[in-house]
């Protein structure tokens, strides 16, 4: 048998034993659900933000003093320039009240009161008011006073009302918008973000088990270190992709019953060098970065021989990590800048800012050239990996690494 | 070249042979300049007192840690990984997954040396089943006895039927009745036509099973051979009980005599004891009993690693 397939074999069986050993496991099945518990709890926290920022939200006015005159104009206004306003971005809702007595007693007795909380108040003739505002009511302060304007636009037009008829018609789109692509590429290195701070870096500890129970002499005595080394990797970067195809799968059959409108919220968001395209660059790309960084990964757990240490090993790693993500983010929403093309040079951001890149151009040969940089990366990644490994479990430099060992006879 | 005896057949062939070992930790060697030569279906003792340097002789050899001196060919490849697929190895700190049941434990580590896992699964079973262990086939490690699990980790290094076996202290942890059922397999082994090269403090093993053997010390090796020349290293000694015992006797006897029960133990004069007899019956003592005995290759362990540790103090 030549060593490039004996190599081959004694990879598979180690990725084999550790792929198994992790997923036929009940562990395995909290971990497999983990997104769903993150979102679960980011649910029940929403929900509770939500409902106290709602409850807080709906004692919120803002205020016209005006007299009978005024009011039903300036109610009227309010209807009309409400309409522009998401419903999250929307003023707070407008009262008016009738004038009693100085206007700037009335004002401030109304935001003193307890009543109601005054985002602002306006008071005085409409041509010249005053208007008071709390910490942040700057801009209701502003629609108060367009409020006014537009009373006093409609009455010196002689015609309250839209002086246009405008028709409106949707539109759609061939391909997606520039924001999209920028949203989408955002959402790329998000993705791979996460998928890898999830995936790869289990791979810290797998080197664990087999110190805690001896079998690394096993392992040692009977496959190349380098072959256990690769092993793990890929025995965890197979549990890595039967999460993403069950989450994936999920994903995809979520979107099939989502209501019409919903779906065409998203319709602008893509990438641009087409969604097929972008799948499998996008699945590449998770590949390099989990090689890259869980090769990283598991030649610094090896140096660990506790899982204290383990742990304190985790926390570099992580913030490692998280600045990767920072550069490649920031790539995301400045495509063309400096530090875009350092974030898709850099090794260990590649994949990440790459993925960004493939939402952001629709140029391919890039894809290409990046690829065999990081195949590169990812070579000599994994045999320093794998030197660092063996240092770590055996305390032994080990034989001199030959390439031509795997290939030869 | 050499001719050897082993189990009652002729063998010229080494199975390994390696020359100056050298492996220094933190800038101490070790192991210093190691020569071992295994001969072809033998049964090989490697002895050493506690912290010799067999264990880090034995991953040398393996080349799970590489030697930073010396060279070494196994089963006439000069790189041992490249005749792992025909090695079989129990280390001496034993390791198994918990998690995984004994017959894929043994059935995993002949998947590690080439053996398909099917195969590895039906002879995990035959294995198990000949060791007397059958009901522990579906038993997950974890819940074996000590002894189970070290008898499952010794039926993974065979599962592949290796052409060489290397044991690192292989009866330490296991009782008497498995210490035996170990012996048989080694035995077993050897007689299916692999060499066995085995590492032990523990002479009485040595003894019943190796065809040759080496002492290492202090990080050399201080003795090769058989068991015979290792005990030959020492000469006869003679136990002898006098009939009519008296105080004086201790003057008439070799100078290195020592009591001993009734009697005395002196070494074999070198012309022979028939003058020194003679000498105690004219003198009165008369003879009660006599006995000639070999020295055993305990003793003869004792006196080469005793000698080592002079001279290494001497030095």
């Amino acid at each position: 048998m030549s060593n490039f397939r004996r190599t081959v074999r004694q990879t598979m069986t180690v990725a084999r034993r550790d792929f198994v050993a992790t997923v036929f496991t009940p562990t395995f099945l909290i971990f497999l659900l983990a997104p769903l518990i993150m979102l679960g709890f980011g649910a029940i926290g929403g929900m509770g933000a939500a409902s106290m920022a709602d409850s807080s939200d709906k004692q919120v006015r803002i205020v016209a003093i005006a007299d009978d005159a005024d009011r039903d104009a300036l109610i009227e206004a309010d209807k009309r320039v409400r309409t522009v306003f998401r419903e999250l971005d929307a003023p707070p809702p407008l009262r008016v009240d009738a004038p009693a007595g100085e206007g700037d007693a009335q004002a401030r007795s109304l935001i003193d009161g307890d009543e109601i909380d005054v985002s602002a108040v306006m008071y005085g003739p409409l041509e010249k008011p005053t208007i008071l505002y709390g910490p942040r009511g700057d801009r209701t302060g502003d629609y108060l006073a367009t409020l006014a304007s537009d009373v006093l636009r409609d009455r010196a037009a002689g015609s309250p009302g839209p002086m246009s008829s405008a028709t409106k018609e949707p539109f759609e789109r061939a391909g997606s918008s520039i924001g999209g692509r920028g949203q989408a590429a955002f959402f790329t290195v998000f993705g791979l973000f996460f998928l890898t701070l999830l995936l790869a870096g289990q791979a810290v500890g797998t080197m664990a088990e087999e110190r805690s129970n001896k079998v690394i002499e096993i392992l040692a005595a009977a496959v190349p270190l380098e072959s256990v080394f690769l092993g793990k990797l890929i025995g965890m970067f197979g549990v890595a992709l039967l999460f993403i195809a069950f989450w994936g799968g999920i994903a995809l059959n979520f979107t099939t019953v989502l209501p019409a409108d919903f779906a065409a919220a998203f319709a602008e968001i893509g990438p641009a060098v087409g969604l097929g395209t972008f799948a499998l660059l996008f699945l590449v790309y998770f590949t390099m970065a989990y090689m890259l960084l869980g090769a990283v990964f598991l030649g610094i757990g090896a140096q660990a021989s506790t899982p204290r240490e383990i742990q304190m090993l985790s926390l570099p790693i992580t913030i490692f990590q998280v600045a990767m993500f920072g550069l490649s983010a920031a790539a995301a929403g400045s495509p063309d800048s400096w530090f875009a093309t350092f974030a898709e040079v850099f090794p260990f951001s590649s994949p990440f800012a790459m993925g960004a890149k493939a939402a952001n151009d629709p140029a391919l040969w890039p894809h290409f050239a990046a690829l065999a940089w990081q195949l590169l990366w990812v070579a000599i990644t994994v045999a320093i990996g794998a030197r660092l490994f063996r240092r770590g479990v055996l305390q032994s430099a080990g034989p001199k690494f030959r390439w031509a060992s795997l290939i030869g006879r | 070249m050499n001719e050897f005896c082993i189990g009652g057949r002729l063998t010229q062939e080494y199975a390994l042979t390696a020359s100056g070992l050298v492996k220094l930790y933190g800038g101490k060697r070790v192991v210093d300049g190691v020569d071992i030569a295994v001969p072809t279906g033998s049964v090989y003792g490697v002895l050493g007192p506690n912290g010799a340097g067999k264990t880090t002789t034995l991953r040398m050899l393996l080349g799970i840690i590489e030697p930073d001196e010396g060279s070494r060919e196994l089963l006439g490849r000069t790189s041992p990984r490249d005749a792992s697929d025909l090695v079989g190895y129990l280390p001496e700190e034993r390791g198994l997954y918990p998690s995984m049941k004994a017959k894929e434990a043994i059935a995993f580590m002949g998947a590690l040396r080439g053996l398909d896992w099917k195969t590895g699964r039906a002879r995990a079973v035959e294995l198990l089943e000949a060791a007397g262990l059958g009901h522990a086939a579906d038993e997950k490690i974890r819940k074996l006895s000590k002894g189970m699990a070290q008898l499952v980790q010794l039926l993974g290094s065979v599962v592949h039927q290796p052409k060489f076996l290397v044991l690192d202290e292989p009866f330490s942890g296991l009782d008497p009745v498995n210490q035996e059922r170990l012996e048989k397999l080694i035995l077993a082994e050897r007689d299916r036509g692999a060499t066995v090269l085995f590492s032990t403090h523990v002479m009485a093993h040595a003894e019943r099973l190796c065809d040759r053997l080496a002492i290492i010390a202090k990080g050399k090796r201080r003795f090769e051979g058989t068991v015979a020349d290792a005990r030959a290293t020492l000469p006869y000694t003679a136990h002898y009980v006098p009939h009519f015992p008296n105080d004086d006797i201790a003057a008439s006897l070799p100078a290195d005599a020592r009591r001993e029960g009734d009697g005395w133990r002196f070494t074999m004069p070198e012309g022979g004891i028939e003058d020194l007899l003679l000498k105690l019956i004219n003198a009165g003592y008369g003879i009660s009993g006599l006995s000639i005995e070999r020295p055993g290759l305990h003793d003869a362990f004792v006196r080469i690693v005793g000698e080592a540790a002079l001279k290494e103090d001497a030095a």
